[in-house]
């Protein structure tokens, strides 16, 4: 859109200021041609949120490239990096060379590939797919075959559990005993029933949390392979719907939403006894249940009906990069199994890769706070049962945080199961639209 | 001419005596007060508290009430992880400088849309307040684009720019000055002589002051806790405070004792400034108030 | 500069032969350009500003709405008056205006009322008055993440303190998440906790520019305190009234910080889990950032903006009579 408003806007400081604005027009020229020079020596810039374990690769990178130069800008929290890494694309500059793009946020540009340069095209050569769990860098295609990103960390997902609250109800609670309750998602239900019956408190945090990880199962998501909304059409969906819905009104749902007040602190008061669990999650637990509970969450290796995969980024190059080379090279070395390895170390993020999820500092790694488990190899086998890439066309990852989330929410407020789901549908296409 | 004074505004200076209450102030309304101000302070005091004691206390059922050892520890920490003292410089420079602007400029608007005539002034004036009326979610991408053609994205320009003046500040002052100011006193200005500019340093200036050290002090504040604008158009080099305070936040869990010691240091700047401004307001009336 | 224009200490005024008397001075003359031209030039920063700055963002976005527009999108399919006749059926639109207005009732009303009475009380006498006025300006300065924090501790369904105190009193708990209206009182109460001492500092600067004498006047009079109040004080508080009232209106029908704050997911536009609280500028900024619908989000925009003037209109209407008979600014 960039031209055309460039263009409009120029026309409206002309139409309205005429010759007042004398002094502001030099500052115009002076401040946008900083950049042309044909200097050997080159500035990348690199967009991250969050912890992504950079900040010594960094300056490893600019040691092995005396004439690059890698400006590194660091956003806290995921929402509002987003929230202007749209702005800058939309806006037509301003993207960082090397974007970070979150699992989560892919769905919103992973339909306009042509703001991105396709890695599979500019970057090195000799990085290939088969540096990446197959899932992983599929996501990342579009639909027009533009790989928008190359794999950083990834989220998968096992089960984690209280252990004194299992025991307590009477039931299985070693690591080892309880993978039948999480072998497929009705013996998860079933698991549910008898935890309830014996203490009734509740098994999981709330409906969504199940739900998301049940759909992100399916072969096909809310929106099919012809950018089509399929919510109604996909039969696996409602029935997904009703299995949660049904076990959560027997009184399995914490109905605490992800990430509230009020969740945070049920880590501490045992107000749900399991929560589906992505590696990042184990440092959300012993942050929210606190040194006190040492010991009472454990983690096994099990998830209902195979794996799944929570969070995990990208890395991309917008086209607005004026060194689009350069930055894929960059991005393609950041994320080397070798890399992505002494990232894990910094700051934990999980790697993608399949050579990184062989290596013996992440399969030695142990876990103090969950009972001393070894939770690197423990989540790199469960990295290996995450299913096929599930295809997100635009609005995929909307719909369920803003159509089906907020729905089963409202069910486990006291809406009907259907009218709920009338309400998911109803959203679904009004973000489709 | 700084003689000017006005007769039927002079006010009977009487020892601690200000405003038009003739009451002394009772018990009463201090306890309102003070209930008042507890509920206002609180959340200041709150992030102090956890940020001198560690996360662990959001999640008790009881929180404590007294303030803990760590808040020395959690405020090297944020010292440790953000440029703090960069942040801290660009934040004053920003805010020093709209405000400013902003005050100069309001106050400069107000007092020609007050008490000046010209043609078109009513519909002008309406067409100022009409642009508060616009809501800004969406102006972000077209500023955002024209502030990058001006070559001013990761400059405190592309902060300041847009806020140089405000709508709020020009519809303030011109309701403001059309109370206070009195034609006959700009009248008898101009007939000893005082161009229009002087008119408006002279007598329309100390006349508004209290309204002005207002505006001062909400501005200043209004720029200090801007967020999602500084976010996207300066980077980490060059940050302002909230940006800065931000980064705080990363990682899945958050610490919140470490987030608040930042919230906290940020906060004090902006106290200090509250408190000089808040004496202006007090100072303006004594002088506005006896003389023109 | 304009004190160069009044200076009469131009050269060629002296030696000029002399004028017919009818004629007007070099410096009558210079007089007169400056009444014309002063008001002009003071007018025009905003002005000029507001064509580099606030101009192209609003003219994008009369364009776009009639464009069928993706965020990120490099042009846009026309689509005339569209946006607009989908808007008019869309209920989602329409359950966010009716809880904008009951928010904004909620607010803006109370937080009127709270900030002219408390700047009666900040206008006696008092001891450490700097501290006081100061002190009701807090609540805006607290930073988001503590209010945040603090209203969802405070709000909270299951362990809230509002409802903790509530069953210690004997009384239902409140689900101040879920329902609606309640919900809509929550919000109100964290505006008006930001907003009232912000509205009360305006009210006090405008009290204590009132001349002592007229209040005198009144006390000789006989008038009682409330009847002083009311007959004298407020209409000459009148522009000022003005002021707060269109500037709440203003405010309280874009309110968008505080639903997004009190959203119990954090960063969430929904405005709960059945839009129970989502305002009008939530579902625009849903509308145009998450959903990507550049043109209905600014569609939406057009549309709150009518509502606003409308409202805004009504309102000053409304003070201009409540604080009628105040001439004080002719």
């Amino acid at each position: 859109m960039r031209q055309q408003l460039q263009r409009a806007f120029i026309g409206a400081i002309a139409l309205v200021t005429a010759g007042s604005l004398a002094g502001c027009g030099g500052d115009d020229s002076a401040g946008g041609s900083g950049t042309t020079s044909s200097n050997e020596n080159i500035e990348l810039t690199l967009g991250t949120f969050g912890e992504f374990g950079y900040e010594d690769l960094i300056k490893e990178y600019e040691g092995m490239h005396s004439n690059i130069k890698i400006k590194h800008d660091k956003v806290g929290q995921g929402g509002p990096y987003h929230e202007a890494l749209l702005t800058k694309l939309a806006g037509g500059s301003g993207a960082y060379d090397v974007s970070a793009v979150e699992e989560g946020h892919l769905s919103d540009v992973l339909s306009k590939p042509q703001l991105f340069n396709n890695l599979e095209e500019i970057g090195p050569k000799d990085v290939t797919k088969d540096r990446w769990l197959g899932w992983k860098y599929d996501a990342a295609k579009a639909k027009d075959g533009t790989l928008i990103g190359y794999g950083t960390d990834i989220g998968p997902l096992a089960m984690c559990y209280r252990k004194d609250l299992l025991q307590a109800a009477g039931m299985p609670f070693e690591p080892e005993a309880v993978k039948p309750l999480f072998a497929t998602w009705d013996s998860f239900f079933q698991a549910g029933d008898t935890y309830v019956k014996a203490t009734g408190k509740a098994w999981y945090d709330s409906n969504s949390q199940i739900f998301n990880a049940m759909q992100n199962q399916l072969p096909v998501g809310y929106v099919n392979k012809d950018d089509k909304l399929v919510i109604e059409e996909n039969a696996d969906i409602k029935k997904n719907w009703d299995k949660v819905t049904a076990a959560g009104a027997r009184g399995q749902t914490a109905k605490l939403a992800a990430f509230s007040n009020e969740w945070n602190s049920g880590f501490k008061t045992g107000a749900f006894a399991t929560k589906t669990c992505p590696a990042w999650m184990l440092g959300v637990i012993k942050g929210q249940a606190g040194p006190e509970n040492e010991g009472k969450w454990a983690v096994t290796d099990a998830f209902p009906n195979g794996g799944g995969n929570w969070g995990g980024s990208y890395l991309s190059v917008p086209k607005q990069s004026k060194h689009p080379k350069e930055a894929a090279e960059l991005a393609a070395w950041l994320t080397a199994p070798e890399q992505q390895i002494k990232a894990f170390k910094a700051k934990g993020t999980f790697p993608s890769q399949v050579k990184a999820l062989e290596a013996g500092e992440l399969l030695s790694t142990t876990n103090p706070y969950f009972g001393g488990i070894k939770d690197g190899e423990l989540f790199a086998k469960m990295a290996q049962k995450v299913g096929p890439a599930q295809y997100k066309g635009p609005g995929d990852g909307q719909i369920q945080e803003n159509a089906t989330s907020p729905a089963l929410q409202a069910v486990e407020q006291g809406a009907s199961p259907e009218d709920g789901w009338k309400q998911a549908v109803d959203a679904a296409k009004r973000i489709a639209r | 001419m700084t003689a000017l004074t006005v007769p039927d505004r002079r006010a009977p200076v009487r020892r601690g005596r200000r405003g038009f209450g003739d009451q002394r102030a009772r018990f009463w309304v201090y306890g309102l007060l003070i209930a008042f101000l507890l509920g206002s302070a609180f959340p200041i005091y709150w992030s102090f508290l956890v940020a001198s004691r560690d996360s662990g206390m959001l999640t008790e059922q009881i929180p404590p009430l007294l303030p803990g050892g760590n808040f020395f520890a959690n405020a090297s920490r944020v010292f440790d992880t953000v440029p703090f003292w960069k942040a801290l410089g660009n934040s004053v420079i920003v805010g020093g400088v709209v405000t400013l602007t902003t005050v100069f400029f309001s106050t400069l608007a107000g007092f020609a849309f007050a008490k000046l005539r010209f043609r078109g002034r009513n519909g002008l004036f309406l067409f100022v307040v009409a642009t508060l009326a616009v809501p800004t979610q969406l102006g972000i991408i077209p500023l955002y684009i024209a502030m990058s053609d001006f070559g001013w994205t990761g400059t405190l320009w592309a902060v300041m720019v847009p806020n140089l003046v405000t709508a709020v500040g020009v519809f303030w002052m011109r309701q403001y000055t059309a109370q206070v100011l009195p034609y006959e006193l700009i009248e008898a200005a101009r007939v000893d002589g005082c161009s229009m500019i002087r008119v408006y340093w002279h007598v329309c200036l100390p006349a508004v002051r209290p309204a002005a050290a207002f505006l001062a002090m909400f501005v200043f504040m209004t720029s200090w806790n801007d967020f999602m604008w500084p976010l996207i158009v300066l980077n980490a080099e060059n940050p302002t405070v909230q940006v800065a305070l931000e980064k705080l936040q990363s990682g899945y869990y958050v610490d919140y004792s470490l987030v608040l010691a930042g919230t906290t240091l940020a906060t004090i700047p902006i106290l200090i400034i509250l408190i000089l401004l808040g004496r202006q307001i007090v100072a303006g009336i004594m002088h506005g108030a006896v003389k023109g | 500069m304009s004190e160069t224009i009044a200076r009469p200490v131009s050269p060629p005024a002296s030696p000029a032969p002399p004028r017919p008397p009818t004629k007007l001075t070099l410096r009558q003359r210079l007089s007169i350009a400056d009444v014309k031209i002063a008001p002009w030039l003071y007018i025009s920063p905003f002005f000029i500003l507001f064509a580099i700055t606030g101009l192209f963002p609003l003219l994008f976005t009369a364009y776009v709405s009639l464009f069928d527009w993706e965020l990120l999108d490099e042009t846009g399919t026309f689509i005339g008056l569209e946006n607009y006749t989908e808007l008019f059926g869309d209920a989602q639109f329409w359950n966010s205006l009716v809880n904008t207005i009951s928010i904004f009732l909620l607010s803006s009303i109370p937080q009127v009322i709270i900030a002219v009475l408390l700047a009666a009380l900040l206008n006696t006498n008092l001891r450490a008055s700097t501290g006081w006025r100061v002190g009701v300006l807090l609540p805006y300065v607290a930073s988001l993440v503590a209010v945040g924090i603090i209203f969802g501790n405070l709000f909270g369904v299951q362990f809230g303190l509002v409802n903790n105190t509530l069953e210690i009193l004997g009384l239902d708990p409140v689900n101040w998440q879920n329902d609606r209206f309640a919900s809509h009182v929550a919000i109100a109460m964290m505006v008006n906790w930001r907003w009232t001492g912000y509205n009360t500092l305006i009210v006090l600067a405008a009290m204590q520019a009132i001349p002592r004498d007229l209040i005198e006047a009144a006390v000789m009079d006989g008038a009682g305190a409330a009847r002083r109040f009311f007959s004298v004080v407020l209409p000459l508080l009148r522009p000022t009234l003005i002021f707060v009232v269109i500037t709440s209106t203003i405010g309280g029908l874009q309110i968008f910080t505080e639903p997004k704050l009190f959203s119990e997911l954090p960063g969430s536009s929904n405005g709960g889990a059945q839009n129970q609280f989502q305002t009008v500028t939530l579902y625009l900024y849903q509308s145009g950032f998450q959903f990507q619908d550049l043109g209905y989000a600014s569609a939406i925009a057009w549309m709150l903006f009518l509502v606003i003037i409308i409202f805004a209109i009504a309102n000053f209407l409304l003070t201009r009579r409540l604080a009628a008979s105040g001439e004080a600014d002719r």
